[in-house]
């Protein structure tokens, strides 16, 4: 028998940068640290995908889907995986 | 001219051992099938891993001068070894030797275009000691876009050989089998172990590949051209007119080409059984031979232009990168049903026939939504009800065609919204959980490989005809022996008939017209006597809740086959009832049929209900063979059949019973 997708746990740091913002709100172009998964699920092939805890990435697309790239993937991620997704905005980057 | 760049004392340890059996491994969309073809051709054959719907093929590539022969096993791509998922889960299976011995070694593809996210997998293979050779393939692309790999450098730090190729060209194929002599197992000292979280192989893949190139990638930058085609083809209002462009193009080209040797092949056929009977002696053998097996086997053919049609266009659109954007615009409609957004190209294909459409599926990545989309594909009104809506429709509005066209159109709606409904019902019940959220890597755009698709074609078309082909026959047999068994001696209507028709002062066109009557009567009768008839007499008290008789009830049932023969079982009936004349037309004659009391049989409520009944009924013995091999369990193909049908009659129920409550007759 396959398994379904196996529940991981969500990755929520001890504690929570206060700068984090949900994917979904960063600007085009914005370059920012993954700092929080909220959904378990997804996490696992974000992981595999390269978007590992704490990588940085490049808003490529805003909106649904969001297009983040990071190191040289890019990945597609829709609505509802953006908001699960918060990150820390580097300081100069975006607008 | 590439070639294979070992590190520096590989050399010297060389292996006594001669590799003669290899798989192939490497993320998804790196190239791997390509270079399994190259390698291959035609020789391969596809199995499904014992008790799941992913495929692994396998193949032999020939000996070429030196090079010795190879096997070859193409595992399914994955991103991570240590997932739980079954991808993954196979992977490690097969590369420990799961079914037979285990590979010698080990050629893991890798994207040269993405070296340092496809360098984790090579770190979790090294980690594991597995004997390998690195295939940088898609070189001249990564050339393209500026970057230089220092394929001597990388070579030293993994401590295995790395050969820089291009399989869609072959370049570098030769090399790499050189090169599968030098494999052995290495261990660089900074490797990450094989108990780290993937975080510490990725930072040190990334470290390696970041040492091994120079120069940038001018794919990747802002402003790039992937950058500009993303934002238009995944837009929510450009990327769904793109959508509908090529989409619409595909099924275009797709009813355009398949229906020219479809009309060949069932010609063929015809010719063929018309062969049989003029040759062969009257008697079980020739009718068993002309209708049952010829009849079966043309049954299957048919679906074959099709299906290999199919995959090849979706083959070629799936190189070129698109599928991936088009998953993200079909995702926002389909995700509020729980489908995901990879259900479009099944979902679309099934309008032309089921089977091609739940072949597709594979494209889908997570069980549950494949599963998902397997069970609601035929609900969507494919080519073969085509038929059955123009007669009923016909029946229902013969003096109005504009309404007939909206009901027409009607059916199309109730089956693509019957099964967007039974998506979320099922999603909210047996198959508890929401669509896998749309998290996908957006692969490079790129030219398609034509030989890909070629090959691909071939090989669906293949496990059509091998797995569900042979099961497709057999039933075929089955239906044609409960349809013509037992023989029935003419009645005496027929007998008398015929006996006029001998008379030797008759006219010969009159005496054409009593044998034609005669043998109309003879086939009605040998139809009410066979064991479909009598399956009929007896199921019709369950039917006339919905208006149907026995008549319609044998269609019902003999349409089980398929739904196209509906329309011939209809027409033979009304043939063989007295006083209809057989040279009526088909439509004309059926409207004329009459049940047992001498009241038609369709009345307005009876053909709306036996029109709802077919949009929404499981029709089609081969769609539940193909579902059944697809997910691997009978258990859904039962489900299928059952839901559907069950769907069917409440609704033809409801229909037909609220009709006859509002006065219509």
């Amino acid at each position: 028998m396959l398994p379904l997708t196996p529940p991981a746990p969500p990755l929520v740091l001890s504690e929570p940068d206060p700068t984090a913002v949900p994917l979904s709100t960063m600007p085009v172009g914005g370059v920012a640290t993954l700092s929080e998964v909220r959904d378990g699920e997804s996490r696992t092939v974000l992981r595999s995908l390269g978007l590992t805890d704490a990588c940085v990435l490049r808003i490529c697309k805003a909106g649904d889907p969001c297009i983040v790239q990071v190191r040289s993937t890019r990945i597609g991620l829709s609505n509802s995986v953006a908001r699960c997704l918060f990150v820390v905005p580097e300081a100069d980057s975006g607008k | 001219m590439s070639t294979a760049v070992v590190s520096s004392d590989a050399e010297s340890r060389i292996t006594a051992r001669p590799v003669r059996r290899i798989a192939l491994i490497g993320n998804p969309n790196t190239g791997k099938t390509t270079l399994f073809n190259v390698l291959c051709g035609a020789r391969a054959k596809t199995s499904n891993f014992p008790g799941t719907t992913t495929s692994v093929r396998s193949g032999r590539a020939d000996a070429v001068g030196v090079l010795r022969a190879l096997d070859v096993q193409d595992l399914p791509g994955v991103y991570d070894l240590d997932v739980d998922l079954p991808e993954a889960h196979i992977a490690t299976t097969l590369l420990a030797g799961g079914r037979d011995a285990a590979p010698d070694a080990v050629v893991v593809i890798v994207d040269a275009c993405n070296l340092s996210r496809n360098l984790v997998l090579v770190a979790q293979l090294l980690a594991r000691g597995t004997r390998m050779v690195v295939a940088l393939n898609m070189a001249d692309l990564a050339a393209r876009r500026g970057l230089v790999i220092d394929t001597a450098l990388l070579a030293g730090r993994l401590g295995v050989p790395v050969v820089s190729m291009v399989a869609r060209s072959g370049r570098g194929v030769d090399d790499l089998r050189r090169a599968l002599d030098l494999t052995e197992r290495a261990r660089p000292a900074d490797l990450p172990l094989v108990t780290a979280p993937i975080e510490v192989a990725t930072e040190w893949a990334h470290a390696v590949a970041t040492a091994a190139t120079s120069g940038s990638d001018t794919a990747l930058g802002e402003d790039s051209l992937t950058e500009r085609m993303d934002y238009v083809l995944t837009h929510p209002v450009f990327g769904l007119l793109a959508f509908l462009g090529i989409m619409g193009a595909l099924f275009w080209i797709l009813f355009a080409l398949a229906t020219v040797p479809m009309d060949l092949i069932e010609a063929t056929f015809a010719q063929l059984g018309q062969l049989i009977e003029q040759y062969l002696p009257p008697g079980a053998v020739r009718d068993l031979l002309a209708q049952g097996i010829v009849g079966g086997i043309a049954g299957t053919v048919v679906f074959l232009p099709q299906i290999c049609l199919l995959f090849f266009l979706i083959t070629l659109l799936e190189d070129t990168g698109y599928l991936a954007r088009a998953a993200f615009v079909m995702d926002r409609l389909l995700s509020r049903f729980g489908l995901p957004g990879h259900a479009f190209v099944p979902l679309l294909t099934a309008h032309a026939c089921a089977l091609p459409g739940i072949m597709s599926t594979r494209l889908i990545p997570d069980r549950r939504d494949r599963l998902a989309t397997i069970l609601v594909a035929p609900f969507m009104s494919c080519s073969a009800r085509l038929p059955v809506y123009v007669l009923l429709t016909t029946l229902l509005f013969a003096q109005r065609p504009a309404a007939a066209g909206l009901v027409f159109a009607g059916c199309y709606l109730l089956g693509a919204g019957a099964a967007l409904f039974t998506a979320k019902l099922f999603g909210s019940t047996i198959l508890k959980g929401r669509a896998r959220p749309m998290i996908l890597e957006l692969p490079s755009y790129k030219a398609p490989s034509l030989h890909n698709a070629l090959l691909t074609a071939r090989d669906q078309g293949m496990a059509f005809l091998t797995t569900a082909g042979t099961v497709i026959v057999a039933i075929c047999v089955v239906m044609w022996w409960l349809s013509a068994y037992p023989h029935i001696d003419p009645p005496p209507r027929a007998v008398e008939l015929r006996t006029a028709a001998a008379e030797p002062n008759l006219a010969p066109a009159r005496a054409d017209a009593l044998v034609a009557e005669a043998a109309a009567i003879e086939t009605r009768a040998a139809q009410v006597g066979s064991f479909a008839g009598r399956i009929g007499h007896t199921l019709e008290p369950a039917f006339r809740p919905l208006g149907f008789d026995w008549q319609l009830t044998v269609g019902v049932l003999t349409s089980f086959l398929a739904r196209e023969v509906f329309v011939s079982t209809m027409s033979v009936l009304a043939a063989g009832q007295a006083g209809n004349d057989v040279d009526d037309g088909v439509v004309r004659r059926i409207r004329g049929m009459t049940r047992d009391d001498g009241t038609p049989v369709f009345t307005p409520s009876t053909a709306a209900s036996a029109l709802v009944f077919f949009v929404l009924a499981m029709q089609c013995l081969p769609t539940l063979t193909v579902t059944r091999k697809e997910t691997g369990n009978v258990k859904y193909a039962v489900l299928q059949l059952g839901y559907m049908s069950g769907l069917a009659y409440i609704a033809a129920f409801l229909l037909y019973q609220g009709l006859r409550a509002a006065g219509v007759a």
